[in-house]
């Protein structure tokens, strides 16, 4: 009796020991991910002057591109050559910047930068490898066509724009 | 002249999107998806293009889109079949309010490609 009853339980138990499985399901597609990492800012470092340069007060601008499968994408950073919002000037303003890459998670990538396009103020990569490529932006604005006009008061804005295009 | 902050993203898939009939005679559509994890971005502005960069009419719930921080936004683009052989790029690009303090000086696009 006390067998069976011992058995009984066993298979009961056994019986109740189930495993359920919980999938957490993912999918990785082709994608490009722009993150504005550091937006970047401008110092004053003479009255007519605007610079993004960290020895002028200010600080480039740092956009990290994720690229999710290699060899589908361009990325096209251009760096501004018009305020979007300042005071009312009077006077041009003469703008210089560049785009270089400032770090990277693949070591191929060190190849982006002597294979970039510069057109204008446009700078253009093309993202041959999959993984992260952080590019750092610089821009500068002078004003007046001699050295010695001051800039206005008041607050500028310039925009860069980050671009990600499927080849 | 302005701050910095913790990294902002935006992105868009599929990368190359395919075209099918949609439920309106001589109207084909695609499907896009858009997540925005820029925290000082709401609005993106979808454009269609043609390899030259020219804009192509097209039709989708709203042209200008308002994605909340973190969240996927699926839309629809609708093409009429007579555009869909100059249709090359389908873009979103961030958008900045007028009048709102700029936060961000990095406008971002992602445009996927229609083989």
């Amino acid at each position: 009796m006390i067998k069976k009853l011992t058995s009984l339980i066993f298979l009961l138990s056994a019986t109740c020991a189930w495993a359920v499985n919980s999938p957490i399901n993912g999918l990785v597609q082709a994608n490009c991910s722009i993150y504005t990492t550091t937006p970047g800012e401008y110092g004053n470092p003479s009255p007519w002057k605007l610079s993004t340069t960290a020895a002028d007060g200010g600080a480039e601008a740092i956009i990290r591109v994720d690229i999710a499968a290699a060899d589908y994408y361009r990325t096209k950073f251009t760096h501004p050559n018009s305020f979007s919002s300042s005071p009312t000037l009077t006077d041009g303003v003469a703008w210089t910047g560049s785009t270089t890459v400032s770090s990277h998670s693949v070591s191929g990538m060190s190849a982006y930068e002597a294979a970039k396009v510069v057109v204008s103020n446009t700078t253009t990569y093309n993202m041959t490898l999959a993984g992260s490529t952080w590019f750092k932006v610089a821009s500068t604005a002078s004003y007046g066509s001699a050295d010695n006009t001051a800039l206005p008061a008041g607050n500028y804005t310039a925009m860069i724009v980050a671009e990600c295009i499927a080849k | 002249m302005l701050l910095g902050f913790q990294a902002q993203a935006h992105e868009m898939t599929p990368a190359y999107p395919k075209f099918e009939l949609s439920y309106i005679d001589g109207v084909s559509v695609t499907k896009m998806s858009l997540f925005n994890r820029r925290s000082e971005i709401s609005y993106f502005e979808i454009g269609v293009f043609t390899k030259d960069w020219k804009k192509i009419p097209f039709a989708s719930t709203s042209k200008l889109i308002k994605v909340r921080y973190t969240k996927r936004y699926p839309f629809e683009v609708y093409v009429r079949n007579e555009d869909l052989d100059r249709v090359q790029y389908i873009c979103t690009i961030s958008k900045i309010l007028k009048g709102e303090e700029q936060i961000s000086q990095i406008a971002s696009r992602i445009c996927s490609k229609v083989n």
